[in-house]
Formats: structure tokens, sequence, C-alpha cells
């Protein structure tokens, strides 16, 4: 496939991924809630996102692929539209193309043993399917997929000219380390600056990071009323859509930090009236889980709204819900790529747990149970995240050790095939009975 | 395993490699010398050998359950570092006196975090290895070596200098040359060692002291010279892949006729096809740059891939080899999509490629067989 045919097939492909994303938004719309509200405007900034790289592609605009933890700060500050590379198993896990996306991974030879999150973006690129960038940030953690997925872009026919840069991620965690991933994205700026023709303004880095920070401060203030009991949110909002607005689609911008003073309102107005996420479905708060991974996005409408209707079980933390976001020091270039440096090794969630040595997974653990009063944590055991599943005694002892009950599934958090969602329902039921949750 | 060789020194190499302890072990502690496991042929062993430590690197042979392990990994996870592990809680393992990890894959890296809350080796520690294999992460590697060598100094007591170190690195380039020697052999038309013969004399190589292992190779290459070689097979393969220590299953592929000449595995050619650069003013950095950059890599380092396949063809060329197997450890991801573009391009060049996935513990010796057999076959197929 040449170039041309690329661009055409992929631009296709990438078109029918917005529209399916603007049929979510006018779903949205009959949501009569604040809550409601709040899904309307993160579909529209999402829906921004994708159409300006639409138009990138079709005027021949510099547009960039990238990852949310490559300091999506500095590409805002260089006014550089981007899209995540691995984008479509997450946002568009229920887009009416999945599973046959996901059979055309199985025939290339992308067994069921490869994270799906990586074999679907291989079936991508390797079949014209994915829109070739300007330039790439690649991804070389958490995990062992994802070096692999940035070197089947460079081996491939059409890829292998667009510049590429990957951030090498030291797998220790002091201050060496920060400094080392510090210089690496200094270099990784100098990259896009030499590929895109833009160029990075510390004033407007500055600028940046400050709204990124306001941002930052609002998601604690968030966070901090989650810990009411009964949750004044579970699943359907403030978790996952408060990483994606902050760290994929609007780093850094007012639009952002707008929605998250929005989300703290209505959060602020349940807690006050006493009210859980429960009260607005007609259910009510019985057991409050730590749900330690990525939603099962694959499957997310067929089991979380389950787990509250037949059990009150309420998400009341999840892996990328959960803060521990450090704050930027905005005084100079140097604090800034340090401290980005720190938040994008440290902080972002998957990375923060998988990239290094176990003790986050077990530090987090003892955090969110402590802190969010927690009844039981629930590991899905994702096929992809081997790591995490090498982990599963430490974690088990750390609940152990907390008297918080622990239940690893194993499933597939983007494919239902692989573990049924009957049998992903069965488990957690009597995960619930025999812990004497229920 | 029936073998022709004739040796004292195979002898030797087979008894270390068939269990764990072995009777080199039991000497060289009962000299008072300690022992260091590793893990993954990224981690420096010269280091060991400078600081006067045993360096020993970690398999799980003998394993017959992950019975004790399952309650740190998952059936998601590769069985190498969980059989491995098993046997470090069966007491298997009981004789190290430390052990170094590395961040090799997501399966074994956790061997570090489970080994440290199950296990009391007095000495554990982590490396960080990078991913690229560019000067910022030469420089890195570099720090983590020296960082390796003041905690091996601190706990061991010993001091390890710039001259104990470039003679460890002599001689283990000594080492690398004797066996890029045994291979020289499998290149003949009637070669006097097989696939499944070589396999334990490299892995002897890293579950011995190197001094004595050098002197076992010399005997051995003597012995070598003196067998007739065999042309007793119908094509020539080559391995490429990972952690494989078992010869077992490169008998399994060598008894329907595929002679295993020559290999990219990490107990093969990758250990030793370079030596580490000795021109160079700082054993340290001689040692950064051939672990990061000078030595053939292996698919966890990014942006190598085009090297890794004109390596493997280079070898393929070199040894004539008729076809190339590539195996890889269910669960493993970075050797499944090394695989599969290794696959794309060796068709490129007409050269058949078959994979094979398999458990650490060899299993399911059948469908080997017939997947073997029908790979051979497709091969002859090609010559008529
Ligand atoms: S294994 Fe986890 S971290 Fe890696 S790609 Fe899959 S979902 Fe992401
Ligand atoms: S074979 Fe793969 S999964 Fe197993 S230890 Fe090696 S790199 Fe890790």
């Amino acid at each position: 496939m040449d170039v041309q045919a690329v661009k055409t097939q992929s631009l296709a492909r990438y078109k029918e991924e917005r529209d399916w994303f603007a049929l979510l938004a006018e779903a949205a719309k009959q949501m009569p809630t604040s809550e409601g509200e709040l899904q309307v405007k993160l579909l529209e900034i999402l829906l921004d996102s994708k159409q300006t790289v639409v138009d990138c592609v079709e005027n021949d605009k510099p547009f960039i692929g990238g990852y949310f933890c490559n300091a999506p700060e500095l590409f805002h500050a260089m006014d550089l539209p981007w899209f995540m590379l691995m984008e479509t198993p997450f946002l568009a896990a229920s887009a009416p193309y999945l599973l046959n996306d996901i059979e055309g991974a199985e025939e290339m030879g992308m067994g069921t043993d490869l994270c799906t999150a990586i074999r679907l973006p291989i079936y991508y690129i390797e079949n014209g399917l994915m829109p070739v960038p300007t330039a790439l940030l690649g991804l070389l953690y958490p995990c062992d997929g994802a070096p692999m997925l940035h070197q089947v872009i460079e081996h491939n026919k059409v890829w292998k000219d667009v510049p590429i840069y990957a951030c090498d991620p030291p797998y220790t965690s002091d201050e060496r380390a920060v400094q080392y991933f510090a210089e690496e994205l200094s270099r990784m700026v100098e990259f896009l600056e030499k590929h895109t023709g833009k160029t990075l303004d510390v004033d407007r880095l500055k600028q940046v990071c400050e709204e990124s920070n306001r941002t930052y401060s609002l998601w604690q203030d968030y966070n901090e009323l989650r810990r009411s009991v009964p949750s004044p949110h579970g699943w359907a909002i403030g978790g996952a859509q408060a990483f994606a607005i902050s760290q994929c689609f609007v780093a850094g911008d007012p639009r952002c930090s707008a929605w998250f003073e929005q989300l703290c309102k209505c959060a602020e107005e349940r807690v006050a009236a006493g009210k859980g996420a429960s009260d607005q479905e007609g259910w009510k708060e019985k057991i409050r889980l730590f749900w330690f991974d990525i939603m099962p996005y694959g499957w997310i409408f067929e089991y979380m709204p389950w787990l509250e209707s037949e059990w009150g079980a309420t998400i009341v933390m999840d892996m990328f819900g959960n803060f521990p976001y450090t704050l930027i020091d905005t005084s100079s270039r140097e604090t800034m790529l340090h401290d980005l440096a720190k938040r994008n090794l440290l902080d972002a969630p998957m990375i923060r747990q998988a990239r290094g040595t176990a003790e986050n997974f077990s530090n987090d653990i003892r955090r969110i149970v402590t802190d969010y009063k927690i009844d039981c944590v629930i590991w899905p055991g994702h096929m992809g995240h081997k790591d995490g599943s090498a982990t599963i005694g430490i974690m088990r002892d750390t609940c152990r050790e907390l008297g918080v009950p622990f239940l690893h599934i194993g499933l597939d958090l983007f494919d239902k095939r692989y573990t049924s969602i009957d049998e992903v329902k069965d488990k957690t039921s009597d995960f619930f009975r025999g812990m004497g949750l229920a | 395993m029936e073998t022709r060789i004739d040796s004292e020194a195979f002898d030797r190499f087979r008894e270390v490699t068939s269990s764990i302890g072995n009777s080199e072990i039991e000497a060289w502690k009962q000299a008072g010398g300690k022992v260091v496991g590793y893990f993954c042929s990224t981690v420096p062993e010269e280091l060991f050998t400078a600081a006067g430590l045993y360096p020993f690197r970690m398999r799980g042979t003998g394993s017959t359950s992950t019975e004790l392990s399952d309650g740190c990994f998952s059936n998601i996870n590769c069985s190498y570092p969980r059989h491995t592990m098993n046997q470090a809680l069966l007491g298997e393992y009981d004789f190290l006196d430390g052990l170094v990890c590395i961040n090799s894959c997501d399966h074994v890296r956790r061997i570090y975090d489970n080994w440290t809350v199950r296990l009391d080796t007095p000495f554990v520690k982590v490396m960080s290895l990078p991913r690229k294999i560019g000067p910022p992460q030469i420089d890195w590697y570099y720090e983590e070596i020296n960082l390796l060598r003041s905690d091996i100094q601190e706990h061991f007591g010993v001091e390890i200098t710039d001259e104990d170190l470039w003679k460890a690195i002599k001689l283990h380039n000594e080492v690398r040359a004797l066996q890029k020697k045994v291979y020289e052999y499998r290149k003949l038309d009637a070669p006097p060692i097989s696939g499944a013969e070589a396999l334990p004399v490299m892995v002897a190589g890293t579950a011995m002291p190197k001094e004595r292992y050098k002197i076992l190779l010399q005997q051995f290459l003597g012995d070598l010279e003196k067998l007739e070689g065999s042309s007793d097979y119908r094509v020539r393969l080559m391995i490429v892949g990972g952690e494989l220590d078992d010869p077992e299953f490169m008998q399994v592929i060598e008894e329907q006729g595929g002679l295993v000449v020559t290999d990219s595995t990490c107990f093969g050619t990758r250990l030793m096809w370079r030596p580490i650069d000795e021109s160079v003013a700082d054993p340290v950095r001689a040692l950064a740059s051939y672990y990061i950059y000078d030595r053939p890599s292996c698919p966890r380092m990014y942006g190598d891939q085009s090297r890794r396949i004109d390596y493997t063809k280079e070898l393929a060329k070199e040894f004539r080899v008729d076809g190339i197997i590539g195996e890889r450890l269910i669960f493993c991801d970075q050797w499944l999509v090394e695989h599969y573009m290794t696959n794309a391009d060796l068709k490129e060049d007409g050269i058949p490629f078959l994979q094979l996935d398999r458990e650490y513990i060899l299993s399911g010796k059948g469908q080997l067989r017939t997947r073997v057999q029908a790979f051979i076959e497709t091969i002859e197929g090609m010559r008529s």
C-alpha cells in the first residue's frame, strides 16, 4: 500500500471513529443531569481534537502521534495537535468495528497473549488504518508491548520515513532517574522543533504549566470529595474522564480547568446533600470498591452498571482516577522539564504502577484503601498486564495486611470474548458473597 | 541424551548444566568462595569475576512444577521465571550469596520484587537497563555498572580495581573466542557437534567460574578436533529466540533431521559473537558500550531491529542454513512481535521461517515433532 492510499483509507477510518463519538455525544445530551452536561463537554472536547487531526491530514498541517505520558503540556505549548496511537482500544472500544479488528490482528499472528491495546494499533499500522503523522513520539514503557509496537512502526514500509523519538524510561525512581528523564524530554523537544517547524517558547510553557497546575489542584480537591461516604460519583464520571481530559485532550488548557470546576461543583452539591452516586439511579452504595486498573472499555456498559444495580458496589477509585500528581515549579525551563519528567515518569497512571519495581502497587493499595474507606480491591488481571500479574502475590499480601478482600479476575479489558461477561459477573458475585460483602 | 562426543570436559559441561546446584559450586563454597546469581545476558558478569565472585546465570532446570511460585505469578506469566522462582522457593538456590536482577522483561523483572519479599538472600539488587542504544543510554548504564560495583565492594568487602576489571574482561573475551571456535566446527558440511550438544557447552559457561570453564573449553576443543563429523541430516537450521537452555528441545528438532548449526539466542551467539572492546581507557565504559550497543541485541532493545535482522541474515549465510526456527516462550510479547517482523523480512529473502511457541519445561513433544517435520519437508520441497 502506498502513502496516498494509506492517507485516504486511514482518514476514512478516523472519520468513522469521530462520527461514532458524535453519536455518543448526541446520546449524552439526553441526560438531564449536571453530570450529563459534563459528559457532553468532554465528548465535545474529544470531537474537537479528532476534528483538528482530520483538518491537519486534509490540509497537510503538522500534527504528531504521542501519548499521555509524553508530557502533553509540551505539545500544547508548542501548539502541536496530537493524537494517541493507542486511543482506539481505550476510546472507541464500543465502536462497531472493533471486534472485527481484533480478529484481523489475530489473523496476522498477533495471538491472544499480546495485549489488545498493542495488537490493535499493530493491525492498524500494518493495514493502513492509522493517520500517518508528521512526527511520532513513541512509548517505551510501562510494558514490553509498547516498545514492540513502535518497532513495528519503524519496520513498516509507509511509516518508516516518519521521524520517531521515544523517551527512554529508567527503571529506578530516584532523583537521578527523574533528571535523566528530564534530559530525554529536552531531547524530545529538540526533535519536535526539528521535524515540525514549531518552537517551544518558555513563557508559553510557563502559562500552560500554570494552567495545568490549576487543573491538577482542582482534581485534587475533587478527589478529596470522593472520600465521602457515600461517594458522590462512581465509575460513570470523574475517574477515567478526569484523566482523559487532563492528560489526553487539553492538558494545560483553560477548558480543562473549567471542566474540573464544574465537576467539583457537582460533587460538592451531592456531598452537601448527603447524596451518593447511587441516588440518581435508584440504588444504594453498599460496597466501596477500588478497581485497580483501566476500565473494561470493551464491555464497560455491560458490567459497571450491573455492579451498581446488582450489588450496590461503587467504584470509589480506579487506577486512572487516582491522584498522585506533582505540581510543576514554573520558575524556569529546567524546573518545568524536571517536574514534567517527574509527573510523567512517577505519577501518570499505569506508568506509575507498572514501569518500575512493584512497591507502587502495594503503596497505592495501602493509600487508597485507607483514604477512601475501601471495602475490597479488584485487580481485573488484564491479559496484557504481565508485570501486574507477576505482582498478584504482593498485592494479595498487602490486602491481607489491610484486612480487605482482594479479587483477581483474569480478563481482557478490551475484548469481551476473552473471558465472557457472564463469567466475570459470576466471579464477582462469588467474591462478594464469599467475602461477606453482600 | 545419546552423544558421539567422547570428552571428559564435555561430560563436566553436561553435569553442571543438568541441574541447578553442581559440584563446582560445592567446591567453590567449601573453599570459602561466594556465588552471585544473575538474570539475563545484559548483566555484566565480568564485574562478578573481577570481584572474585562465582557468577551463576539463573535457570529453572529440573523444575517439575510451579506450585510454590504460583502464589507470586499468574497463569499469563512466562514459564521461565515461574519455574526458576519455584526452584528458589524449594531451596535449590540456597547456595546464593547474592542475586542481581534486571528489567529485561515484564515477567523476569518481577523476580526481584517477589524474591525480596519471599526469600532472604543477603544481597539482592536490580539493575536499570535502558530501552535504547544511544550515547545517553551508554552513559546511564555506565553509572549503573559503577553503582553495582560500589554495592558489591561494600557488601562483599572486596575492592574491584580497574586492573581487576580489565583482567576479567580479557578472560571473558578469551572465553568468547574459544566458544566461537566451537561454532566454527558447526560451519562444516559434516559438523562434529550437533545443536543439542553445543547448548550445554554454552550454558556451562554461565554455570561455572570462567577461569575453570576456559580450561575445560580448551580441552573440549582438543577433543572435538579429533572427532569425525556427521553429515547425517536433511537440512541445516538456525534457531532465533530468547531464553533457551534446554538441549532436549534441540534434540527433538534434530531427531527429525534438522541439524541446528547456529543460533541467535541468549545462551548462544549473542553471548559471544563480538568481544568487549579492550582498546578504550575505562573498563566500565567498555562494559557499558558492549552491553548497550556493541553486542547483538534482543528485541527488548528498541530501535535496533534492523541490526538484529542483519545479524540473523549474516549468520544464516555464514553457516549456510536452509531455514530458521523462531522459538518463543508463551506470553513473551517481545519475541512474538520480533518473530512477526523477522518472518516478513526473511520472506523477502526467500528464507523459510517457522515460529515455535513453547513452555520452558518441554511439553507437547508430539506436536513439536509434527511441526518441525512439516517445516523440513517444506524446505526440501523448495530445493527440488
Ligand atoms: S499491557 Fe497495559 S500498559 Fe501495555 S499496552 Fe496494554 S494496556 Fe497499555
Ligand atoms: S522469553 Fe520473553 S517473557 Fe520469557 S524471560 Fe525472556 S523475554 Fe521474558
